[in-house]
């Protein structure tokens, strides 16, 4: 793990105690009676840290394009399936771009998909919802599946670039194979299908659960309670579970022609080899 | 007329205005206050969105209010007032059935006030007024809006030339189709990744995150948005003052009690709607100011 700088620590450790200190005084204050609005405070303050650790590390050109490139594949791919309610590919997507990019990239690229897709269908009161969700499947499947991290183009603190091995290869076998093309081995299909259950169960546990709890707690801010929570859930299942099932088909088949392409141009651009300017 | 007067002021005014008026129905549930943004925000985006298809949001907006007001009454026990006995045994309060209707014209409030920011707030105001604030992440935001018209190009381009040799994404059965679609897609993707790439050497080029460097802004902060946004900050304060001493607030449970301190909360009221109707009051008076220009033009040519 990169050292974080003091101020990025500093402001994590503040909204940490922020959170609390939030919930403390809606049930003080407000007799515990505004549960939309302290739910977006504690949204807000959540998604707080990452964009101060990613602004902070004032990140380079190469790693932002990336980025904005997988963050547009996802808006057009929810764009190309509006007509099919909830049959989304942008988990998938999110979930390949914190594989491929590191945790950082992928919370910056989910939460980034749910922004600007919504500048096409509409900005609500969903959308840091949304982004926060969307940016959490990032961030684990980075955690998880991006040992290989080594964010495109993101020189280390030396001005060279950072060899993948430093990471760990998860996706080849680098060690054995080293980083000869012809050589390469495919993404295996045990990894396509981890990646396939982590990809539903995150979209049930996560996505889901986030995003009816806004519901329950934007219909019934008074009324807000288990029953009504539960009651949201239930009814959120079968919206949820096409959601689960398209995250797992679309991983099925975008994983790994998605994951080989973003290697080939890690490769191709000699991110790996030293200095990119050679 | 497709261009909005109050769109044209400087984005900060703009976004203040759409941060007061979608964050205090949120954060004060208050009938009186409800009741205006919720009319304030049905006029704004019906003037908005004349002539355009909203039927979504307008649906949605119904929707998510039916669902509220029922949900209220129906999950929610709490008051003294006892209007009947529910299936399962439970009471149906008067204070939740007002509960639920208030809950409805917030809901219904804030997707109509979207409706109205995203009519408003286009993707260049927001990425110019958080520029300085998340840099980073503002570049990103533009740069995936350019993409999706360049991709889109881009497909129409990779598939014509597709179908120049012989894989038509347009003809043939179904699997033909999916795997020349498939192709078309994966092509795509190949190139954007490399077209980015060299995009970001291209910026580095150009001494991108040098220290020194500016951005290029279209917006400009002149006296008449000096004005508004003092009219603005002068009634959101009486506004948020009456809302923060308590003057106009308001207890649903167990009973409904009004705790209003006349006349602090009437110009509280006030001032609230001043500040919703504020920008669509703008808009039609310049609308009736061209009407009026029009009309002399026109009887000046017919002398």
């Amino acid at each position: 793990m990169r050292r974080l700088p003091k101020r990025t620590a500093f402001a994590t450790v503040l909204v940490i105690l922020c959170i609390p200190a939030v919930i403390a005084a809606d049930v003080l204050f407000f007799h515990d009676r505004s549960y939309y609005a302290v739910s977006l405070i504690i949204i807000a303050l959540a998604m707080l840290p990452f964009a101060l650790v990613f602004e902070g590390r004032k990140p380079q050109a190469r790693e932002l394009v990336v980025i904005a490139v997988m963050v547009a594949i996802a808006v057009v791919g929810r764009a190309a399936f509006f007509m099919l309610p909830q049959f989304k590919p942008v988990v998938a997507i999110v979930i390949i771009a914190g594989a491929a990019l590191g945790a950082e990239s992928g919370f910056v690229c989910g939460a980034l998909s749910g922004f600007v897709s919504n500048f096409i269908f509409g900005q609500g009161p969903w959308t840091p919802w949304q982004m926060f969700a969307f940016g959490m499947i990032g961030f684990f499947a980075g955690l998880i599946f991006g040992r290989l991290a080594a964010s495109i183009g993101a020189p280390s603190r030396d001005g060279t670039m950072r060899p993948a091995a430093a990471g760990g290869a998860a996706w080849y076998d680098v060690a054995r194979l080293g980083w000869n093309v012809r050589a390469r081995k495919r993404v295996s299909r045990l990894r396509i299908f981890v990646l396939c259950a982590f990809g539903g169960g995150i979209t049930l546990a996560l996505y889901g659960i986030l995003l009816d709890t806004a519901a329950a707690v934007m219909f019934t801010q008074d009324g807000f309670s288990v029953t009504t929570l539960l009651a949201t859930y239930i009814s959120g299942i079968p919206f949820n579970a096409v959601h689960a099932v398209s995250t797992v088909v679309f991983l099925a088949v975008l994983a790994r022609p998605m994951i080989e392409k973003l290697e080939r141009v890690k490769k191709k651009y000699g991110l790996y080899h030293g200095n990119a300017h050679e | 007329m497709n261009k909005s007067i109050f769109g044209g002021y400087h984005p900060l005014v703009n976004f203040l205005y759409f941060g007061y008026a979608i964050l205090v129905p949120v954060f004060f549930v208050q009938p009186v206050y409800l009741a205006l943004s919720f009319a304030s925000a049905l006029a704004y985006s019906v003037y908005l969105n004349h002539g355009k298809s909203a039927r979504f949001g307008y649906g949605l907006a119904i929707l998510l209010m039916a669902v509220s007001a029922i949900m209220n009454p129906v999950f929610n026990h709490r008051g003294v007032t006892i209007l009947t006995y529910l299936p399962d045994g439970n009471p149906l309060t008067l204070e939740s059935v007002l509960y639920g209707v208030c809950m409805a014209l917030m809901i219904g409030g804030v997707i109509l006030w979207f409706m109205s920011y995203n009519a408003i707030m286009t993707s260049d105001k927001f990425i110019y007024l958080f520029g300085r604030i998340i840099p980073a992440m503002s570049l990103i935001i533009s740069m995936a809006l350019r993409f999706i018209p360049h991709y889109r190009a881009q497909i129409r381009r990779i598939a014509s030339a597709r179908r120049g040799i012989g894989f038509d994404a347009s003809s043939g059965g179904f699997f033909s189709r999916v795997r020349c679609g498939g192709e078309i897609l994966s092509v795509m993707v190949t190139w954007a990744l490399e077209n980015g790439i060299e995009t970001s050497d291209s910026m580095q080029a150009r001494g991108y995150g040098l220290p020194g460097r500016t951005a290029y802004s279209n917006y400009r902060f002149d006296s008449r948005d000096k004005t508004l946004l003092c009219v603005f900050a002068v009634l959101m304060a009486a506004s948020l003052t009456a809302i923060i001493s308590g003057a106009a607030s308001v207890q649903y449970f167990p009973m409904l009690i009004a705790g209003t301190v006349y006349p602090y909360a009437q110009i509280s009221y006030a001032c609230h709607a001043a500040a919703c109707l504020l920008p669509l009051a703008l808009e039609v008076r310049e609308d009736i100011l061209w009407r009026t220009l029009l009309g002399k033009v026109t009887t000046n040519e017919s002398v």
